[in-house]
């Protein structure tokens, strides 16, 4: 589903609000409710309900004064404002996890590399003014921080082909299989989640496709419009790639020093081994794009399944490691100055006690 | 039904905020509805006064979270008043131009964690009411830039209340190759996020040294610990500096090895020289730091390691692993 994730109701964040919204609603008799929950980033609903709740609000210690507040659906009228007093509606001083929250965010988003400059300018400057204004509360926001990685010229191109809504040609390092290829996409959107990327329509596979800014081998605008059809923006706050269910299943087993594969991979399991590792099963349109974990595991891990996955890592490493016999063997013969490369070596299949198992 | 939370702490930060004068438990007690509802009015006698006593104190602790200044002040008699003082509560005067506003409009939407995504848009209301200006949104027109701060570690929060509140703790970590946890004290500075991951810098108190943690690797609970760091905490963390190091970021050597024509571009985009030997390889000089042997493993036949020998036999060694798999 598109749009705002339900939130669940929060007393502390509500009560911030209502605070902040009887300060709002005191100078703008009438406000519509479309404008105030557009000022305040909440829903429609959600507003209402701090509107059902309000009424029931009041200083009433000094003898039963409510606030006199209500809406049409449309308006929000305040038909007794002088019921809470001048000073109890002034904008309130911000709490140290709310000056964490914002300056930390301002400065990581300050450090993305593609930021326009003028938009960078702008959000140093805010900066500034919320640390003073916060005070003695901005203190503990050094104690958190954030550095977006991103690649500034891609960035900056990728930028300004979705505002000009234009089409670009890159080439593109594709790592499952380790190869740059050219396509022309059309970028609908840039998303930072550690790495920063773009979501675009790729004309060559004609589907959306994530691509990551620093994979972005060379890049182009092109003169050719934009034209993405109209799709549903997912929301990438989980995982950018989130496997099909109809995907194959691949099974790795890994020894504790292989376990940082279920920090990177999303997975559907990760269970405990008696020796410290995990079995892991994951899903993926393309398993042979596996085959470089597989290697890089080496003695750490193995893939279970499937078997053609775990052959074909086999038989690149014994592939590689042929070239390296060729090199010693010439080395010892004084010929190394010789050796160009592994295409100059005969690959040995099977070698002694090294056959298929 | 019971009277919504919202509605008490909002009624309870009326009367501290409405008042001139210290204002005691009992005429709080008596002036709001949801604790004349639960409670009964307080005339000191009844056992519902501990129960009172204690949702009084939780409701304070909110509001004192979201920012409010409550003094307790003691009256000539003994009895212990509250208020929340306009002077330190009031935000100071800030004015924003439309471009700023926006600006901060953007970065309040980063957070993926609900405590601080609910405190980054209560920080932008305060400065809404306080005349923050919202018609103009630059990104709005085209929606291009979404960056997000993702945080799915469950240590995330606790850890980060224990950094501001400088408070000591103990959790199970896992290293990256040990195959069970174990218990470690620290003494926490700072939270870095890099790369999408959470790490966590601080004073390791059974190793005595200075120590990062990946929050991922965290297992179980983050359990507070009493007392006071015994550690000085450094004026600057540098969280990323040592994670970059593991992460082979940090070359102090260099590595020559041969690559075959059009494979390995992120090998040739961090190449200090590029050779083409004009038989199908090119030769390329490579930094050389932590983890590249694994790296270069994963590029199977198309990577032969040239030099150092080192090098060269941990590849082999790597390959051989996987050979007889």
């Amino acid at each position: 589903m598109a749009g705002k994730p339900v939130r669940p109701v929060n007393a502390i964040d509500q009560t911030r609000r209502m605070l902040s919204l009887v300060t709002y609603l005191k100078e703008r008799p009438g406000a519509r409710v479309e404008d105030v929950a557009r000022a305040f980033g909440i829903s429609e609903d959600e507003l209402v309900s701090d509107l059902d709740v309000l009424p029931m609000c009041g200083t009433s210690f000094r003898g039963g004064d409510l606030l006199d507040i209500d809406t049409d659906g449309e308006r929000i009228w305040w038909h007794n404002p002088a019921a809470l007093a001048a000073e109890a509606a002034e904008p309130l001083r911000l709490a140290a996890d709310e000056a964490t929250a914002l300056l930390v965010a301002a400065r990581a988003v300050s450090t993305l590399p593609g930021l326009r400059e003028s938009d960078r300018q702008a959000l140093l400057r805010a900066t500034a003014k919320v640390e003073t204004a916060a005070g003695e509360a901005a203190g503990a926001s050094s104690r958190l921080s954030v550095t977006f990685e991103s690649e500034g010229g891609v960035f900056a191109d990728v930028d300004r082909a979705i505002a000009e809504r234009r089409r670009l040609w890159i080439r593109y390092y594709s790592p499952a299989r380790d190869e740059v290829t050219e396509r022309e996409i059309d970028p609908i959107r840039l998303v930072s989640v550690g790495h920063t990327y773009v979501e675009a329509w790729c004309r060559r596979s004609e589907a959306r496709r994530t691509f990551r800014l620093d994979r972005v081998a060379e890049i182009k605008i092109l003169d050719e419009p934009s034209a993405p059809p109209e799709i549903e923006l997912r929301d990438l706050s989980e995982a950018l790639v989130q496997p099909a269910a109809e995907d194959p299943e691949v099974v790795i087993e890994v020894g504790p020093g292989g376990r940082w594969v279920a920090e990177y991979y999303p997975h559907d399991s990760a269970d405990e081994l008696p020796d410290g590792g995990l079995r892991i099963t994951l899903r993926t349109p393309d398993p042979a794009s596996l085959r470089r974990l597989a290697l890089r595991l080496g003695r750490e891990g193995r893939i279970v399944s499937p078997p053609e996955l775990a052959d074909s890592a086999r038989q690149a490493a014994r592939e590689a490691l042929a070239a390296y016999d060729g090199m010693e063997a010439a080395r010892t013969a004084g010929v190394a100055e010789d050796v160009r490369g592994p295409h100059a070596v005969r690959v040995v299949p099977d070698g002694p006690g090294e056959g298929p198992a | 039904m019971a009277i919504a939370k919202a509605e008490r702490l909002m009624n309870l930060a009326l009367c501290l905020l409405g008042t001139r004068r210290p204002l005691s438990k009992r005429e709080l007690r008596d002036s709001i509805e949801a604790y004349v509802e639960a409670f009964g009015p307080g005339n000191g006698t009844t056992g519902s006064d501990d129960s009172f006593n204690r949702m009084f104190e939780r409701d304070k602790d909110d509001l004192r979270e979201l920012g409010l200044v409550i003094e307790t002040v003691e009256s000539l008699d003994g009895e212990i008043g509250y208020m929340a003082r306009r002077d330190s509560n009031r935000l100071p005067p800030i004015t924003l131009d439309a471009e700023e506003a926006a600006a901060l409009g953007l970065a309040a939407k980063v957070w993926q964690q609900a405590r601080l995504a609910g405190a980054a848009s209560g920080a932008l209301q305060k400065l809404r009411a306080a005349g923050l200006p919202e018609d103009v949104d630059p990104y709005g027109s085209h929606g291009a830039l979404e960056p997000r701060i993702p945080v799915h570690e469950a240590a995330f929060e606790p850890l980060m209340l224990a950094c501001r509140d400088r408070r000591p703790v103990a959790f199970d970590y896992r290293k990256a190759t040990a195959a069970h946890p174990e218990q470690r004290h620290v003494e926490p500075w700072a939270l870095e996020c890099w790369r999408g991951h959470w790490y966590l810098a601080g004073w390791d108190r059974d190793r005595g040294a200075e120590r990062v943690f990946r929050l991922s690797r965290i297992t179980g609970k983050v359990r507070s610990r009493g007392g006071r760091y015994t550690a000085d905490v450094p004026d600057v963390v540098t969280v990323r500096e040592t994670v970059a190091s593991w992460a082979g970021e940090v070359a102090d050597r260099s590595a020559r090895i041969r690559l075959r024509a059009g494979a390995g571009y992120p090998l040739r985009a961090k190449a200090t020289s590029v050779r083409e030997l004009g038989d199908g390889w090119d030769e390329l000089e490579i930094p050389y730091g932590h983890g590249l042997d694994a790296w270069l493993v994963e590029f199977g036949p198309d990577v032969v390691v040239l030099e150092p020998a080192e090098l060269r036999a941990d590849v082999v060694d790597r390959l051989r692993a996987v050979a007889k798999g």
